[in-house]
């Protein structure tokens, strides 16, 4: 059984890595064709199967383009790899894989799917669907595989925010050990701006962990599916980690790590070939990783609303009913549709947040970095705290002890939303007022000399 | 430099409204653009042309600056009388003409040799715009192309062989087409 466990993990690990990594080529060459798009442009689309190379006669096919994450991937491989004399060798070796590797082990807490049926299937091995309560001696014996590299983690919200930040020290040794002051800026702006927006993106997350009652995201999909998604009650929360995400991407308009136009390229400036590749990808999976936690934090992860997904979480002893009864029933078929639905839905859900950061990108200019630090103190921070309380006393008012009252279900969702819309107006108003330090007329002669 | 120096032209910025504080409208604004030109693009209305794939639209050919050709006359003969005209206008001198006396009675020169550098001019048109009797003419193939720096100086039997190749789709300047003669 041990063994059974091993393999299994193996195999999921390969499958996560594999999938990685190719969706990251792709979606490189996606977010490639979607900015020549917005631009007017038609993007790559030349590169597909080069046909000739074995016979000069056949012609090449162009496969819209899909060739060419191969293309560019050969190309950083055989690229010449130039270290500068002047760099940090240890370090400017180290910090790549240092990214890499963090940005790739957040993803073994990260569900991609929710179970699929192993072996058997009976109508008691199928009730829980709640992975983490009943751990992994229920996947032993149960005869189903949870999606998730390391099933059960209860920690598996501070097990990404840990290695998030331990992110930033590939960032910081790369800018530091490139012995260049455009790296040293983008490394310095880095972490200012990513230890910043920890704090709101913790925030945005503490609403959700109250509300779910745990920090194990399997758990929380699980909470989603029941009470509904955390976007509809918590839109302060989603709108506060949905920024903060974007900066702890460093996506535009918070790309300010990297900004072409000011720092050539930011902390990775001298690298080349097959490492800045690494750096690369692992910019392109923080994206994801972020995609992926929007999801499934706020989206419901594999969840579709009318029990398309169907749910079957076991509360207290009863099965809530679903439309495809795959785990309920006999039938093994029904449950591994079911569980490809839920991948399915889940994966789009993904790619729709994907798309909607390329869309971002080339529709906001960059913040200036007083603005950036504006946004993540006095804006992002009240917004985050004044989500957590509403949350607070929310789930303190639907279990009725403090005060004895119970307030109906559906009542807390349009006080969220009238809290969200007030807090956003007034600090939105508050801080554009506070964040204007340009010189005035009012102010002394030294005033506005020290503000030039 | 005193807050109250004349020099200084203070300008206030306007004052944000409610939208713009907020940040919605610049949202909507900037997304809405992004969306525009995603699905102009994604719809097949981009003006880009692929090239090799498929060939540009020339807007109007008789004004189009391409190739030269050195136009015939009704029996065949090259219309070219030798001037110099183009040859003096040509601000790269890329001309090269070596007059002869004509072999017919109608004109007193005309050109024995008549040599174009390809690759030395400048596609002005300057030529076209001197030559009395409308002998060159700029064409519309724009993919002029060679191996060698020698293949690109064209001499009398290449310039009137584009003139047959070209004179299909592209008629003669006349008096009415903006010509002289």
């Amino acid at each position: 059984m041990l063994s059974f466990a091993i393999v299994e993990s193996f195999v999921k690990i390969a499958l996560l890595l594999g999938g990685l990594m190719t969706g990251a080529a792709y979606l490189v060459l996606l977010e490639r064709r979607m900015a020549a798009w917005i631009q007017d442009r038609r993007g790559p689309n030349r590169v597909g199967m080069p046909l000739s190379l074995i016979n000069s006669r056949w012609a090449d096919l162009r496969l819209f383009g899909l060739g060419q994450p191969l293309a560019d991937g050969l190309k950083f491989i055989f690229k010449e790899e130039f270290t500068p004399g002047h760099v940090d060798r240890k370090l400017f070796v180290l910090a790549p894989i240092i990214i890499l590797t963090t940005a790739l082990t957040v993803f073994a807490v990260i569900p991609f799917g929710s179970v699929i049926p192993f072996g058997s299937a009976s109508a008691e091995t199928f009730t829980s669907v709640m992975p983490g309560s009943s751990g992994s001696e229920n996947l032993l014996d149960a005869r189903q595989i949870e999606l998730v590299v390391a099933p059960g983690v209860d920690v598996g919200m501070i097990f990404v925010f840990a290695l998030s930040s331990v992110a930033v020290y590939g960032v910081i040794l790369g800018g530091w050990a490139s012995n260049n002051k455009y790296s040293f800026l983008g490394g310095l702006r880095s972490s200012a701006q990513l230890i910043a927006y920890e704090l709101p993106l913790g925030l945005g997350l503490l609403g959700v962990v109250l509300a779910a009652g745990s920090l194990n995201l399997e758990t929380i999909i699980g909470e989603q599916a029941l009470n509904g998604w955390y976007v509809v009650t918590q839109p302060l929360g989603f709108f506060v980690f949905l920024v903060a995400a974007f900066a702890e991407s460093a996506r535009l308009p918070f790309d300010l790590p990297e900004c072409e136009q000011e720092l050539i390229g930011g902390y990775h400036t001298e690298y080349s070939g097959i490492k800045l590749l690494l750096f690369l990808v692992a910019e392109f999976l923080h994206m994801v990783t972020m995609a992926f936690l929007i999801v499934i934090l706020f989206f419901g992860g594999w969840h579709l609303p009318f029990e398309i997904t169907g749910f079957h979480v076991a509360k207290s002893g009863e099965l809530v009913p679903s439309l495809i009864d795959g785990w309920g029933s006999e039938s093994v078929v029904l449950a591994w549709l079911q569980a490809a639905v839920r991948v399915l839905v889940l994966m789009a859900k993904v790619l729709a947040v994907v798309v909607f950061f390329m869309l971002v990108r080339w529709s906001w200019p960059r913040f200036r970095f007083d603005q950036l630090m504006a946004l993540a103190w006095k804006v992002m921070l009240p917004l985050g705290m004044i989500n957590f309380v509403v949350v607070a006393v929310i789930e303190e008012l639907r279990d009725p002890g403090l005060f004895g009252v119970r307030i109906d279900s559906w009542l807390p969702i349009p006080l969220a939303w009238l809290v969200g819309v007030t807090a956003w107006v007034s600090v939105s108003h508050l801080v554009s007022r506070i964040a204007d330090n340009r010189p005035h007329r009012s102010l002394s002669p030294d005033a506005v000399d020290s503000a030039i | 430099m005193k807050s109250d120096d004349p020099a200084i032209r203070w300008i206030e910025e306007p004052k944000l409204g409610m939208a713009g504080k907020t940040y919605l409208s610049l949202f909507v604004h900037g997304m809405t653009t992004t969306v525009k030109h995603l699905t102009k693009s994604v719809a097949g209305k981009d003006v880009t042309v692929s090239y090799p794939d498929e060939e540009p639209q020339i807007g109007n050919p008789l004004i189009y600056r391409g190739v030269h050709r050195l136009n015939k006359d009704q029996q065949g003969r090259v219309k070219c009388v030798a001037c110099f005209l183009c040859a003096t206008a040509c601000p790269a001198h890329c001309i090269d003409i070596l007059a002869d006396e004509s072999p017919w009675p109608d004109r007193e020169k005309y050109p024995e040799s008549f040599t174009i550098d390809e690759l030395r001019c400048i596609y002005c048109g300057m030529c076209e715009e001197a030559c009395p009797v409308d002998a060159i003419e700029l064409t519309s193939l724009y993919n002029l192309t060679g191996r060698s720096r020698e293949e690109m100086i064209f001499d009398k039997e290449k310039l009137l062989s584009v003139f047959d190749e070209t004179i299909e789709t592209e008629q003669m300047k006349s008096a009415d087409l903006g010509g002289t003669v």
